[in-house]
């Protein structure tokens, strides 16, 4: 096949796969727009009304609570472990780093219901009932290797010698770190945040072994899909993504202010 | 002080982390498969009737479809990543990075939220799909909904991302001229592939399958979610020893043995790679 025709071939291969992609995501936005108790589309009336239904409903705002008040504790725990974590993954020279970089990933590639079902006994053998704070506790475990892994890629492209020369100008440890290393770390640090709250925001397997009696977003959603459809399940589903939508782009919109002020200050 | 000590001292948080929450919930799991069936104590004598119980009791069945259904899920999504790889690479930058973020947005939307949609998109009757061709061109479809093919088309769904991603940063890693001098030398497209992209990117590749293959085999929502009754995986079987039939260290064995089937592909993979080369030096 000559490079002529294979173009713009690849070009329809990219549109097919972005559309098959997205089709699900149409088709709950598609669905939230209906008043029937009953899948029946197209519908005979668009209405918004399960939106209205939605953002009254004290299950929805709970259910936001339960899943933020997570998010909150896995950002803040991930993102301290994940910077400490990185240095000892990319910028620090020490015995045992490989060893270290191979074991820091295994939880990456472990299926995570069963790393859920494993938390579960072994919290019920510990005598803790489960909570939306176990469920925390199984999200860090799974999002801290990977924070650790996103600031490492950051760390990679980090220059060593403006430390060194800050040493060299009589610098103390903490100055060096704090003026420094975590500044040019600052992108990286900042995207394993966002990495962190959406795996978390997003989280299905973790969290239906270890919440116990609370329930997050994706698992409200998760069982009411199987029982008890409504036009107000397809809703709360745009609802929870267009909040985490929101919360991302306010973050990277501060972070780059308060950049630009630090820029201009110096 | 030396840098060695930085380099303990910052990784004692993660250490300690995992230690208390990956490593030592494995080891009680690992514990629970050897206890007396229907136990609750982690003193009982040890015994192998578990996993004994697992092979008889048809347990495998599950393993089995979770096994294959992660198998041929890495194979289908290695074969329609490569050629969108490729598209992403021949698209020019601006393009690329557009289309590499749309593709990547998704795995930020709850898995839950993705196959409810794929379920509405498949619904017999008034779903998205047959409900729109009802009206339009007035034909009626059946639907697969509540098979097996649909909980294999979500699996791939989920999981086409994972495989992507490494595959592009592994194809990143082969130099352009080399292709080049290839194509120059007389070589085929077909034998520039085999011969040149395929080995050079083959570290990619295997990551993409790798995380593809681990977290299918242990996936459940895909065949719960579209699924049906059709088909009972892995987890969902321990699930179920677990909390209908209160048999802890039987759903304990049947854990350990998905730990040990994740194992046995993973650290003879993990072992040839380096990371440190993929991810940029």
């Amino acid at each position: 096949m000559s490079a002529r025709v294979k173009g713009p071939l690849l070009a329809v291969w990219l549109g097919v796969v972005l559309l098959l992609l997205y089709l699900p995501i149409l088709s709950v936005i598609l669905a939230s727009m209906a008043n029937t108790r009953y899948m029946r589309f197209p519908h005979r009336v668009w209405t918004l009304d399960a939106y209205r239904e939605a953002i009254g409903a004290y299950d929805t705002v709970q259910l936001h609570i339960t899943s933020l008040k997570i998010a909150a504790i896995v950002v803040v725990l991930a993102t301290g472990i994940g910077i400490a974590g990185a240095l000892a993954f990319a910028r620090y020279d020490w015995r045992g780093r490989s060893v270290y970089r191979n074991l820091v990933l295994l939880p990456i590639f472990f299926p995570q219901p069963v790393l859920g079902l494993a938390l579960l006994l072994s919290f019920t053998a510990a005598g803790l009932v489960p909570t939306w704070q176990t469920a925390a506790f199984a999200h860090l475990v799974w999002i801290a290797p990977i924070v650790t892994l996103v600031i490492s890629i950051r760390l990679y492209g980090y220059d060593v010698a403006q430390e060194e020369a800050a040493y060299d100008l009589g610098a103390s440890r903490l100055q060096v770190f704090r003026e420094i290393t975590l500044p040019a770390l600052m992108p990286g640090i900042i995207s394993g945040a966002l990495f962190g709250f959406l795996l978390s925001w997003s989280n299905l397997p973790l969290s239906v072994f270890t919440t116990g009696a609370d329930t997050t977003l994706p698992e409200w959603l998760f069982s009411r899909t199987a029982t008890n459809y409504s036009p107000l399940v397809p809703a709360v589903a745009v609802i929870a993504t267009t909040s985490s939508a929101i919360i991302v782009l306010l973050v990277v919109a501060l972070s780059q202010a308060t950049r630009r002020l630090g820029r201009s200050r110096v | 002080m030396g840098r060695g000590i930085a380099g303990y001292l910052a990784m004692l948080p993660i250490a300690v982390l995992l230690a208390i929450g990956f490593v030592t919930p494995i080891g009680i799991v690992a514990v629970y498969s050897f206890m007396p069936p229907r136990t609750f104590e982690l003193t009982g004598e040890p015994t192998l009737a578990n996993y004994a119980a697992a092979f008889t009791d048809g347990y495998w069945r599950p393993l089995m479809w979770s096994a294959i259904g992660a198998s041929v899920t890495t194979i289908i999504c290695l074969v329609l990543a490569w050629p969108t790889a490729k598209a992403l690479e021949r698209a020019g930058p601006r393009w690329s990075l557009a289309a590499a973020i749309l593709i990547a947005l998704p795995i930020f939307i709850s898995e839950s939220v993705r196959l409810f949609g794929t379920s509405l998109f498949m619904m017999p009757g008034g779903g998205i799909l047959a409900g729109s061709l009802r009206a339009m061109f007035d034909i009626s479809i059946g639907s697969i909904l509540n098979t097996r093919l649909a909980a294999l088309l979500g699996l791939i769904y989920i999981h086409f991302p994972f495989v992507l991603f490494p595959l592009i940063l592994g194809l990143s890693l082969v130099p352009k001229d080399q292709v080049e001098a290839a194509h120059d030398l007389g070589a085929s497209p077909f034998q520039v592939f085999r011969n040149v992209e395929l080995p050079l990117a083959a570290p990619g590749a295997a990551i993409g399958a790798l995380l593809c293959f681990v977290l299918s085999l242990g996936a459940n929502s895909e065949a719960a979610i579209l699924g049906g009754q059709a088909v009972t995986v892995a987890t969902h079987a321990i699930e179920q020893r677990f909390n209908y039939a209160q048999d802890w260290p039987l759903g304990a064995a049947l854990t350990m043995l998905i730990i040990l089937i994740t194992a046995l592909v993973i650290l003879p993979v993990m072992r040839r790679l380096d990371f440190g080369r993929l991810i940029g030096k």
